[in-house]
């Protein structure tokens, strides 16, 4: 029975959610193989994401099911007053179903995702929310001018041609440099991100003095919650490759995707960057190697995934 | 940059929700005073619904800003397995604030709510699956019968089953047990409890399927299908724990036009904040196991002196009652205020 009054009774506010929340899903089952830098990736993640906010957020983190030194670091984050929502899931829910639980449950009006292997820069939510604020028929602002297919923003060009005070300009707007760093951050090799580069061009919109480039990605992206929940709920039942539905249903709805146009996010994969790295890996070397041979590359990775779904089914 | 490729993207099997979720509410910001005995009750209750349910559900914990001590013990209980989702909130946002999460965000077709000091007994999902069953237009439905009209009767979507030959009204007068336990569960004053005792239930039956229920359901416990919760957020949540603001689902829930129900016999009983014999010998019944309840003090207890027992006696006087009270809350909010 209840004895006396819960005192939870006489707490007169709770605190009121942030008008961003940013939300980080994160996916580490073991600090080996494929994952081995990758919890000092997360912590350069957080690290960067700490720094170079300013403005007032929620932290959500949504753990899928990491190894349990991934989730003593975010409990000690939590701990530590940086995380206001850390969600532990007991098994790999999927991005898509990550996705459900954090964009149908975060409190903030604007949500800021990211994978947990983005590196955040200075300015990029202020960037990315005064792009969403000029436009308000943006659906998704990624912090990083991208070069994506054009059935992806089709809409968006289709509105910047018709809609007023909206003025388009075509060109090479990203430095070879800054393509060349995130394309090869996907695993790209250097011949086939110049054949890229050389075959496409950027759009640039300027409306309400806010100039921004057209294409957005997945990986990194600030919106309204208000336009992510007419997406919900995804497809979720793999870990991952559904996600890229997100793009195509905000096309198809007539939202706009766009990008800053500076660099203020930085996908770094599975590895760190040079600039903090803290184990030298072993110098690659340019030299072809035996394992690079299609058919013995493929029976590895065979085997490769043979054993991590054997770690994935304990 | 990314180095070989993620295993993650070879086409593996992301985890299904299964049909039940079931979602408890945690707070426990010290483990003494109100919330001596809280962990071991909500112990007791991941163990009782284990026993208890016989069908394969998700289980999630939001935890409302516990204490360090709480939030290790409920990682505990995650890595063993017991916990599907955990939910860390740094700060209590309330409870409704609470379910603003869970209703939007719990993928499975039935979500059925729970307070964190509830034990449950077999068959509670059954018969509130049958009752959902008989009463499509249900919308929240308790496993114990509902003694409290949230909407001072002024419902309105049970009227629309006044017309309905399928159903048909029909008063309910528990038994006298039913009513004693949940006096003793609220800590019912003897005035209150006499209410209970002289006041029959509204009940309503199901015809074709003689599904019978009461009207009105508990926001202590209850289960509600997606479709409805996901129609009922955002709840507003501005206080830990308001009447007003839990009571915005029932207004909600009717004005969508589903009831409130909840079933004849009493599935959950209200654990509270104490632990006696009566519940443990429960508890036992139910799982087999006696629950793990810290050693009592081994030092016998001495007779109060005197001065205590007079002290005792003037804090029972309703004034003193009200000043300590405020003394016992203010501490709390300094004790536990979160410095955001």
């Amino acid at each position: 029975m209840r004895l006396g009054q819960n005192p939870a009774k006489s707490i007169e506010h709770v605190p009121q959610p942030a008008p961003v929340t940013v939300a980080i899903v994160t996916y580490i089952p073991f600090l080996g193989g494929y994952y081995a830098e990758s919890l000092e990736v997360l912590k350069v993640c957080l690290e960067s994401l700490y720094q170079h906010t300013p403005q007032p957020y929620d932290l959500l983190i949504f753990d899928n099911a990491s190894c349990s030194e991934v989730q003593d670091y975010l409990k000690n984050e939590r701990e530590a007053g940086r995380i206001q929502y850390l969600i532990l899931a007991g098994q790999n829910y999927g991005k898509g179903g990550a996705w459900n639980f954090i964009f149908q449950g975060a409190p903030g009006e604007y949500i800021a995702y990211a994978d947990s292997d983005i590196q955040f820069f200075p300015g990029w939510l202020e960037r990315s929310l005064e792009i969403l604020q000029a436009y308000p028929q943006a659906g998704m602002v990624s912090a990083r001018p991208l070069r994506t297919p054009a059935a992806l923003y089709s809409s968006t060009l289709d509105w910047a041609k018709i809609a007023e005070d909206v003025q388009i300009e075509e060109g090479s707007f990203i430095l070879w440099e800054i393509y060349r760093d995130h394309v090869l951050s996907l695993g790209i090799s250097e011949e086939q991100a110049r054949q890229w580069y050389d075959s496409r061009v950027d759009t640039r919109l300027t409306h309400q003095g806010v100039q921004a480039l057209i294409g957005a990605a997945h990986f990194q992206f600030t919106l309204r919650k208000v336009v992510i929940q007419e997406f919900l709920p995804f497809q979720m039942d793999r870990p991952m490759g559904q996600v890229r539905a997100l793009d195509e249903l905000m096309n198809t709805a007539g939202w706009l995707r766009l990008a800053t146009c500076e660099p203020l996010v930085r996908h770094m994969g599975n590895t760190l960057p040079d600039s903090v790295k803290v184990t030298q890996l072993a110098a690659a070397t340019s030299r072809p190697r035996l394992w690079d041979q299609p058919v013995l590359r493929r029976t590895l990775l065979r085997i490769y995934d043979a054993i991590f779904r054997l770690y994935y089914a304990r | 940059m990314r180095t070989g490729r993620n295993p993650a993207k070879s086409g593996l099997e992301a985890y299904t929700p299964k049909e039940l979720g079931i979602a408890l509410i945690l707070y426990i910001p010290s483990q003494d005073g109100y919330f001596a005995n809280a962990l071991e009750i909500f112990k007791m209750q991941i163990a009782s619904l284990k026993a208890a349910t016989s069908q394969p559900y998700d289980l999630l914990v939001f935890d409302n800003g516990s204490c360090r001590a709480i939030v290790n013990e409920l990682r505990e209980l995650y890595q063993a397995g017991e916990i599907t989702w955990l939910v860390l909130s740094r700060h209590n946002i309330g409870k409704a604030g609470a379910w603003n999460w869970i209703f939007a965000s719990l993928p499975n077709p039935y979500i059925a709510y729970a307070d964190a000091d509830v034990l449950f007994r077999p068959g509670w999902i059954e018969a509130c699956q049958e009752i959902l069953k008989a009463f499509p237009q249900a919308g929240m439905v308790s496993a114990q019968p509902n003694f409290y009209d949230v909407m001072d009767g002024q419902g309105q979507a049970q009227r629309a089953l006044e017309n309905n030959s399928d159903y048909q009204a029909e008063s309910y007068q528990p038994s006298i047990e039913v009513i004693d336990e949940y006096c003793l569960g609220i800590g019912a004053t003897p005035e209150l409890a006499e209410r209970f005792h002289q006041q029959p239930l509204p009940g309503i039956q199901h015809l074709p399927t003689e599904t019978r229920a009461v009207l009105g359901a508990s926001h202590m416990q209850f289960l509600i299908p997606n479709s409805v919760a996901r129609q009922v957020t955002p709840l507003p949540a501005t206080k830990a724990l308001l009447r007003a603001e839990t009571m915005s689902l029932d207004h909600k829930i009717d004005q969508l036009g589903y009831l409130h129900l909840s079933t004849r016999q009493p599935y959950v009983f209200h654990m509270g904040n104490t632990i006696n014999e009566r519940l443990l010998t429960e508890f036992q019944q139910i799982t087999g196991a006696a629950p793990a309840i810290p050693k009592a003090n081994p030092n016998p207890q001495k007779q109060p002196s005197l001065i205590r027992r007079w002290l005792s006696r003037m804090a029972r006087t309703p004034g003193a009652q009200r000043q300590l009270q405020r003394i016992y809350n203010l501490l709390f909010q300094i004790l536990h205020s979160d410095n955001r």
